[in-house]
Order: C-alpha cells, then structure tokens, then sequence
C-alpha cells in the first residue's frame, strides 16, 4: 500500500513538471500541444547518460535540461512566427516528429551482463537502473522528484514577480501593446519556450529513472493534451494553478478506479467544463489576487491585535 | 565508436559495483470474462541463469499512451511450485499494449518493465 502511495506521488510530481511546461506557454499567450516531445529529449538524454555513458544523475539532469531548452528553443525560433492555432499545429507536428523519429532511433551498445543495453526504437529503452544500482529508496525518489519541482516553482515565483514576469503576462495579453512600451516580444517569447523546454525535459528524465523503461509510445499526444489540461483546470493565475490541476486529475482518476477504462471520460467532461465555467481554471488571477488581499487583510488585522495587546 | 563506448560502460559498471539484474520473462493468459489475465512470471539471475525463489514483488500495468494515469494497482506476485516461478492476475481495463511492471522488494531493490500486448481471446 505504501509502495502503491509512493508511486501515485510520483507520478503527481512527474506529471507536474509537464503541466509547468505548459503553463509558461500558456502564459507566453501560446498553447503548445507538444511538450511531450522534450518530457521524451529530457528522458532519452538522461537516460542514456546514466545507462550508456554511466554519468550522475545530477549531471544526466542538468544535461537533459539543456537538451530540452535548447531543443524547445530552436522550434521557437521558426514556430514562434506563427499564431494561435498554427502555432500550436506545429507544435503537434514537432511532438509527433519526434516521437516518430524515436522509433527509428536505435544505440544499443553491450552491457555489464553480455546484454545489449540503450535505446532500441519502439522495442524502447530498458534497462535505466541508475536508482535502484545506487541503492535510492522508492521515498527518496520521491522526495527527490519533489525536491527538483520545489526548485522550478522557486524559480517560476521569482521569475514571476521579477520584470520578466510582468513582461511574460503582458506579451501574453496583448502581444502588440506590450511592443508599444518597449518589450521584445519574440525574445521573452523564445525565453518562455526554451525554459518550458527545460521543464518538460527535466519532467522526462526524472520519469525515465522512475520507470526505468521507456519507449517511444509514452510520449504521445494523450501526455501532451494532460499537460495543457492540468494548467488550464488548474488556474493560470499561479504556478501552483498546474499543480492543483495534476492533484484534481490524480485524485479523480485514483477515486474512480470503479469505473475501470470509463473514468478517462471523467477527465474529458471536467475540461469541458471548466473552459465554459472557468475558462482560466480554478487559480485565475482574480482568485490569486482576491487570496493575497484577503492574506494581506488577516496579516494586518494581526499585527494590529498584537500591537494594541502589547 | 560503440565498442569504445562499450568498453567505458563495462568498466564505469565493473567499478561502480553494480549487482546483476534480475531477469524475467513473462506470460499471459486470459482468465474469465474480460480483460481478465493470470500471468506466470519467471525469474532468474541475469549472469548465473539460475531461478530466483522466495522474491518479493508486486505487479502493476501501465498503458503506454497514458503511462501516468491510465495504470492498474499493483498487486502481489504468488511464488508457484517450480522454482523461480510466480503468478499474477491482472484486471485490466481494456485490451490492447500495456507495460506490465515487477517492482521488486527482496532478494534486491530492482523494477523490471516488460510490453505485452492482451489481445481478446477469439
């Protein structure tokens, strides 16, 4: 039961790093139905790292990161001409590039055991042990997994409330406005692909240890459209709104077990339903800004008590 | 370029101590109505061959287009006569390729993921 506990956690945590990645898209004004496609980079680099080239795993990490972000960065540099829809067309059509491209895509070289080890087209890519052949427990993995994302969300808090932030929000708002006062807004819109890369692809390597197989068929556009669904019932108005959407998902879908393959039509109708309702999710920034008043209030009110106490 | 790769793996392997994987191989049959699967699961040593008996482990299934979601609860796998040989059964959802998982607690730390496709019997 622990085990099974742990493991649900896991996957919370994993998929939460996609639904980050699609939130700063999201953000940018820009929906991307492929951030599938770097979770796969993240997963295969890191993989292979730890597996063929038997690197750390805070090396694999930090390199598939960068394998994401650079990889999300060129597809910006000729999707980010685009708009709307045709944008995220081609984002979609990158996704299933990509993942086509891993079915082609074998390296296998032979391993400790006389085994050939390394990715091995839609047979996928076996044998990602880094974990368990250094002795990581299941709970250190994840709170590993937790760990990495309270730091991305650290980051995304500080880049929301720096000037990037407020330049990211007002590119997504009315990109040609936010020109007339001065801002580059293919750069920050570059940025925001490349760190939503980053995201995924970290998302993607910390899920290849997880599993320790993976293949090509895990990174198809189902994991892409969660993604985008997670941020939006969530709320855009935070970075935690993603999370929130991951937890509502996870709960749901582990509540509804009695509905065996029929619970997915659950999450289809809850989409639904929150882009008529809520079309910003639960977190949307009138929430967010109705919260921080009513905190800001409660603090004050506080601190007055306290200070007539005294 | 592969064999100097290889070569960094054997020893980076070799010096790191690592111990020898588990290997399984594993068979399905349908059992009752629906997606209902007993599954024999074979163990053995990956370097020696020989069964592995008294392991410790749970079987669960992922589908592959929804791996984080779309899975079952694990259950526990049933040590059989034959040395080195267990069994489970699997409720799955619906038919199709699904990823079934071993996350082994005993003799050793390991998770072994093997593709099986669970047809409809005709």
């Amino acid at each position: 039961m622990e085990q099974y506990a742990l493991g649900v956690l896991a996957n919370a945590g994993l998929l939460a790093f996609l639904a980050l990645s699609a939130y700063v898209l999201i953000i940018a004004g820009e929906m991307s139905f492929g951030q599938q496609a770097f979770f796969a980079i993240g997963a295969y680099s890191a993989g292979m790292l730890t597996t063929l080239a038997a690197m750390p795993l805070a090396i694999a990490l930090l390199a598939a990161a960068a394998c994401g972000a650079l990889a999300a960065g060129l597809l910006g540099l000729l999707s980010l001409r685009l708009r709307g829809l045709y944008f995220s067309m081609s984002t979609l059509a990158v996704a299933e590039m990509t993942r086509i491209c891993l079915e082609r895509f074998s390296f296998q070289v032979d391993g400790p055991e006389g085994q050939l080890i390394g990715p091995n087209g839609s047979a996928g890519f076996g044998g990602i042990r880094y974990v368990f052949e250094h002795g990581l427990e299941q709970g250190e993995f994840v709170l590993l997994v937790f760990a990495i994302l309270l730091t991305v969300l650290l980051i995304m808090y500080g880049a929301d409330r720096a000037r990037f932030g407020t330049s990211l929000r007002m590119v997504g708002e009315d990109p040609e406005l936010a020109s007339m006062f001065g801002i580059d807004v293919r750069r920050v819109k570059l940025i925001a692909a490349a760190a939503a890369g980053a995201i995924a692809a970290l998302g993607g390597a910390l899920y290849a240890h997880h599993n320790t197989f993976i293949e090509p068929g895990n990174f198809d556009v189902m994991l892409g459209v969660h993604s985008l669904c997670y941020a939006l019932i969530g709320g855009l108005g935070t970075p935690l709104g993603p999370l929130l959407g991951v937890g509502i998902d996870i709960f749901l879908m582990e509540g509804s077990r009695l509905f065996q393959g029929y619970r997915m039509i659950a999450f289809g109708a809850l989409v639904a339903l929150f882009l008529i309702v809520r079309p910003r999710g639960l977190l949307d920034e009138r929430m967010v800004n109705l919260v921080r008043s009513s905190v800001r209030k409660a603090t004050q009110r506080y601190f007055t008590i306290m200070r007539r106490k005294q | 370029m592969k064999y100097a790769i290889s070569a960094v793996v054997l020893y980076c392997c070799c010096s790191a101590g690592f111990g020898a994987p588990i290997k399984a191989d594993l068979e399905c049959r349908p059992a009752g109505a629906g997606p209902v699967y007993d599954c024999m699961i074979r163990l053995s040593d990956s370097k020696s061959r020989a069964p592995v008996s008294d392991a410790a482990f749970t079987v669960s299934a992922d589908m592959p287009s929804m791996p984080m979601t779309h899975n079952l609860r694990p259950v526990p796998a049933l040590p059989q006569r034959a040395a080195g040989v267990y069994r489970a059964r699997l409720a799955l959802e619906m038919y199709g390729k699904w990823n079934v998982k071993l996350r082994i607690s005993s003799p050793m730390q390991d998770q072994i993921t093997k593709a099986y496709d669970f047809f409809e019997a005709p």
